[in-house]
């Protein structure tokens, strides 16, 4: 998966699930103060990045690191990257 | 001349404030004991939230008066019967008493700094309020399940904190996965001018006048295919328009 791939598909999971407006989703912003994403919503968030890319992620202790939508981008590459090894 | 005007206020307001928590809380809470040995628990927490509703009108509608001033107007339009959510913004400490003009049994969903005030903590304790900051999600949900059950009203401050510069902060979900399953009509309560009565940090009121606009209703039909995160914002929008209008206007 290349890095494009990650932003894409990332991207199309807020939009679908949230239907956050694209313009609104650039790699610095706060997916809570910007986004507006609360600790419920990650739960969402979660199940559908896990859909999405076929992965599990819910009992990944780095997800309570992640900030930014670009937070995001950087931890699916990084998962994928795992998953490839 | 401002001075003494804040002074004059901030002194009638505290004196009778006290005074009336000193002589009608005894006289309350020996009612509420009658009441409880007669009626069903149901009853007397209805008759308690109501008393607590009076008490939050007469406090900020007659004590403050006539340096604070409150003008209440219904764009409700249509009679949708309740239970209600209301959903609110929150600016001040003094949000919670304003609730006192809505004439419905109301719980109020609060941080948790309401509970720690003397007095009224207890008593919003023993009326069944809810503190957010304390109750997983599950427990959350049952409990205001329960009370839209029971024909009770919710008000709610979804922002969680009270607002720095009179902006409406971003809103926590967990009501609105309620009211998706609940299918209760949700009524926004946009408030202004009470930002410096008091101001955060400071217990002091200044002189003004607070207005409170209550929106008409969204129903279940208007709001059941949103998902919990569009239908918060939905209604944080129509809160930040009005709030706008309303700081604009002036009136």
């Amino acid at each position: 998966m290349t890095e494009q791939d990650a932003i894409r598909m990332t991207n199309e999971v807020f939009a679908d699930s949230f239907e956050i407006p694209k313009e609104k989703l650039l790699p610095e912003a706060n997916i809570f103060n910007d986004l507006g994403l609360d600790s419920l919503d990650i739960v969402d968030l979660v199940v559908a990045l896990q859909k999405k890319f076929q992965i599990i992620i819910r009992s990944d202790e780095r997800v309570r690191n992640i900030r930014t939508l670009g937070d995001i981008y950087q931890f699916i590459l990084t998962i994928k990257k795992e998953l490839n090894k | 001349m401002r001075i003494l005007k804040i002074a004059y206020l901030n002194i009638t307001f505290y004196f009778l404030t006290v005074t009336f928590l000193l002589t009608c809380l005894p006289a309350l809470g020996s009612l509420i004991i009658i009441f409880a040995l007669i009626f069903p628990k149901r009853i007397v927490m209805k008759r308690l939230r109501r008393a607590i509703s009076w008490f939050g009108a007469v406090v900020i509608k007659i004590f403050p008066w006539p340096l604070v001033r409150l003008s209440y107007k219904d764009f409700s339009e249509s009679n949708i019967p309740g239970p209600y959510l209301f959903i609110c913004n929150h600016r001040s400490a003094s949000d919670p008493f304003l609730l006192g003009i809505l004439p419905y049994e109301v719980v109020q969903v609060v941080n948790i700094w309401p509970f720690r005030l003397p007095i009224l903590g207890v008593v919003a304790k023993i009326a069944g309020y809810l503190n957010v900051r304390e109750l997983p999600f599950e427990t959350f949900f049952i409990k205001t399940t329960k009370l839209f059950k029971e024909g009770v009203s919710i008000a709610v401050f979804p922002e969680g904190t009270r607002s720095r510069d009179n902006s409406v902060g971003q809103f926590h979900s967990a009501i609105f996965r309620v009211a998706l399953e609940s299918r209760i009509p949700i009524v926004p309560l946009c408030i202004t001018g009470n930002e410096n009565i008091p101001p955060v940090g400071s217990p002091y009121l200044r002189p003004g006048l607070i207005k409170i606009h209550r929106l008409k209703a969204i129903t279940w039909d208007k709001y059941r295919s949103f998902s919990p995160f569009k239908l918060k914002n939905y209604l944080r929008e129509i809160i930040i328009k009005e709030t706008a209008l309303m700081d604009q206007r002036n009136v």
